[in-house]
C-alpha cells in the first residue's frame, strides 16, 4: 500500500475542507441572503468547475499562481508543485458542492425566524450564530462533506499545478494512475478499493444528513 | 408615566400606499381589516423590520424612525427598539426548547434563568420548559411566543393574527390572559386581526384599516355605533346595510326610498334625491304581530336560519327583494313562514353617501 499517498491525500483534503468551510459558507450566505449587482455572475463562476474540464481549471490556476502572476510577483509566494497547490485545486473543485448545498439550507429558513431574532435584540452577527447556522447546520455539514469528498477525488487540476511527485504531491488518485501505468495492478486494486470505500461512506453520510432534518 | 405610541408615516407597497396616522396609549388597540390591507406592514414598520418612506414613529419619547424634510433622519435598528413582536406563525426557534426560546433575548445567564422561569409561570408553561416547539400545541406555542416577546422588558407588544389558528375556547382564555397582562404592566398592545369576534373580545380600541389607510379609530363602542363611512360598515361585516335615497320630509320624519319601500327615519336636513346609507342592528328589528301599526312595517318570508352561540339569526326576504338579518327577541319563526318586521324609527342609523 502506498501510505505516503494516503496520508498526503488526507492532508490535502483536510486543508481543502477548512477552506471550503470558510469561503464556501461565506459565499453561501452572500448568495442566499443578499442581492447585489453581479450576483448571477458570482454564482456562475462558483459553479464553473462543475462543468469545466479539470485541465482548464488547472490551467487557470497555473497562470494565476505561477511566475508572472500578481500572487507570485507581489507576495513572493511560490506554491506551484507543492501540496499546498493541490489543496487549492481541491478547494476550487469542491466549492460548487459546498455552496449549492449550504445555500439551499440557509435559503430554506423562515425569514421570520431571523426577524424574530432581530426584534429580540440580536445583531446580524449574533443571529447568524444563534439562529441561521444552527438551523442550517445539517445542510452546511452535508455540503461540507460532499465538497470534501470531491476534494479527495481531485485528479486533473492537481496534476496540472502540483505535478505527480511521489511523497510530495502524489495524492491517492495520482498514485492509482501511476500504479496502472506501471502495471502494478495489485497496488492499484487496493488503492481503488480504499478510494471507493471512503467515497461511498462519505456520500452515504451526506445523503443521510440531508434527509434526516430534525426541524421542518 | 404610561407610554404611548405615535404613528405618522407612509410607505409605498406593491398595490397601494400605506399611510398610517394613529396614536396608541397603554391599551389594547385592535387593528382590524381585510387580508392585504397593510396591517402586517404596519407592525413591521413599528418593529423596524421595514423602513417607512416618510414620516415618524415615536414610542414613549424614543424616536424609532423619522424621515421628514428638514429634520435629521433617525432609524433605530429593530434590535434596539425593544418591541415585543408575536408573529403570525409564532416564529419560535425550532432548535431551542420553550425555556431557551424565552431566554433568547436575555443576556446575563443567571438573570435569564430567573426571568424566564417567571415568565413561564406567568403564562402557565412551567411543565413545558424542556419541550421543543414541535412538541407543543398551537396554544402553548402561542404562549411561549408571548412570553419570549415580553422577556426583554418590552412595553410595546405587537401581535399579528395571534389566535387565528386556535380553538375558540383556548382563544378566549388567551384573550383574558392578554388583557390582564396589558393592565398589569401598562403595555401598549397592538393586536392585528381580521376576525371581528377576536377584535371585540380583546380590544379597548378599534382601528379599521383598508388599503393602507386607517378608515376610523376609536373606542370599540363608538366605532360600532357610529361608523365613519360605508367602507367601515362593510369591513366590520355588519348586516342590514340599506342603500336609500331621500324622497321627502314632514315635521318629524324624513322618508327614504329603499328599493321601492318607504323607510322613515327621524327628521334630517338632507335634500330630496340625496343617497344615504341606513343600517340597523339585527337585534333592533322586531317581529311585528298582526294588527300592530308601525311606520316601518314590512312583510317578508323567512328564508334561512343561522345558529349562533348567543342568538339565532333569521334571514328574511322582504317584499322589495332585499334580505335582512333579524335576531328575534322571543319566538323564532320557522323557515318559509311569512312574517312582518318593524324597524323602530329611532334605531335606524344613517350615513351620508
Amino acid at each position: 500500500m502506498n501510505w505516503s499517498a494516503v496520508i498526503l491525500s488526507l492532508q490535502v483534503t483536510a486543508v481543502a475542507t477548512a477552506f471550503l468551510f470558510v469561503f464556501g459558507l461565506a459565499l453561501a450566505l452572500l448568495l442566499s441572503r443578499y442581492s447585489f449587482p453581479g450576483r448571477t455572475i458570482v454564482e456562475t463562476l462558483v459553479n464553473l468547475p462543475l462543468v469545466l474540464p479539470p485541465s482548464v481549471v488547472g490551467y487557470y490556476l497555473l497562470v494565476g499562481l505561477g511566475r508572472g502572476s500578481p500572487i507570485f510577483d507581489r507576495f513572493d509566494i511560490h506554491i506551484l508543485f507543492t501540496w499546498q497547490a493541490a489543496a487549492i485545486a481541491s478547494t476550487i473543485v469542491g466549492l460548487p458542492l459546498m455552496v449549492q448545498t449550504s445555500r439551499a439550507a440557509i435559503a430554506g429558513i423562515d425569514p421570520n425566524l431571523e426577524n424574530a431574532a432581530r426584534t429580540l435584540g440580536s445583531t446580524e452577527m449574533e443571529l447568524l450564530w444563534r439562529v441561521t447556522f444552527p438551523l442550517a447546520r445539517r445542510g452546511i455539514l452535508a455540503g461540507l462533506v460532499l465538497g470534501a469528498a470531491r476534494s479527495l477525488g481531485e485528479f486533473g487540476a492537481t496534476l496540472m499545478i502540483a505535478g505527480n511527485i511521489p511523497g510530495q504531491t502524489q495524492t491517492l488518485p495520482l498514485a492509482i494512475y501511476d500504479a496502472v501505468q506501471n502495471r502494478r495492478y495489485d497496488l492499484a486494486n487496493r488503492m481503488v478499493l480504499v478510494m471507493t470505500v471512503i467515497s461511498f461512506g462519505v456520500l452515504w453520510w451526506a445523503r443521510r444528513l440531508e434527509k434526516n432534518r430534525r426541524f421542518k | 408615566m404610561k407610554p404611548d405610541l405615535k404613528l405618522n408615516f407612509e410607505r409605498k407597497l406593491a398595490s397601494f400606499k400605506l399611510s398610517v396616522q394613529l396614536s396608541v396609549h397603554a391599551e389594547v388597540l385592535v387593528l382590524f381589516g381585510p387580508s392585504g390591507s397593510g396591517k402586517t406592514q404596519t407592525l413591521n414598520s413599528i418593529a423596524g423590520l421595514v423602513e417607512p418612506d416618510e414620516g415618524e414613529i415615536v414610542f414613549d419619547q424614543t424616536t424609532f424612525s423619522r424621515k421628514t424634510a428638514g429634520q435629521a433622519r433617525v432609524s433605530l435598528p429593530a434590535r434596539s427598539r425593544r418591541v415585543g413582536y408575536v408573529f403570525q406563525n409564532y416564529a419560535l426557534f425550532p432548535h431551542l426548547t420553550a425555556l431557551q426560546n424565552i431566554e433568547f433575548p436575555l443576556r446575563k445567564r443567571g438573570e435569564a434563568r430567573t426571568r424566564a422561569r417567571d415568565l413561564l409561570s406567568k403564562m402557565h408553561l412551567e411543565d413545558l420548559a424542556g419541550r421543543y416547539p414541535h412538541e407543543l400545541s398551537g396554544g402553548q406555542q402561542q404562549r411561549v411566543a408571548i412570553a419570549r416577546s415580553l422577556a426583554a422588558d418590552s412595553r410595546l407588544l405587537l401581535l399579528d393574527e395571534p389566535f387565528s389558528a386556535l380553538d375558540s375556547f383556548i382563544r378566549e382564555r388567551l384573550h383574558d390572559e392578554l388583557r390582564s397582562l396589558q393592565s398589569e404592566s401598562d403595555l401598549v398592545v397592538i393586536y392585528v386581526t381580521h376576525n371581528l369576534d377576536d377584535a371585540l373580545a380583546v380590544g379597548n380600541r378599534l382601528a379599521i384599516m383598508r388599503e393602507g389607510r386607517i378608515e376610523q379609530a376609536g373606542d370599540i363602542e363608538t366605532v360600532l355605533d357610529h361608523p365613519a363611512n360605508r367602507s367601515v360598515l362593510e369591513i366590520l361585516g355588519l348586516p342590514n346595510i340599506l342603500g336609500t335615497s331621500v324622497t321627502g320630509h314632514n315635521d318629524s320624519l324624513t322618508t327614504l326610498d329603499w328599493n321601492g319601500l318607504s323607510l322613515h327615519i327621524p327628521h334630517c336636513e338632507a335634500s330630496p334625491g340625496t343617497t344615504m346609507t341606513a343600517f340597523i342592528s339585527p337585534n333592533e328589528i322586531r317581529i311585528a304581530t298582526a294588527g300592530q301599526n308601525h311606520p316601518n312595517r314590512f312583510n317578508g318570508t323567512v328564508i334561512r336560519k343561522q345558529f349562533g352561540r348567543m342568538a339565532t339569526r333569521v334571514i328574511v326576504r322582504l317584499e322589495n327583494g332585499c334580505e335582512i338579518e333579524v335576531v328575534p327577541a322571543s319566538n323564532i319563526p320557522t323557515i318559509g313562514e311569512n312574517i312582518s318586521v318593524a324597524f323602530p324609527v329611532e334605531r335606524i342609523r344613517m350615513l351620508e353617501g
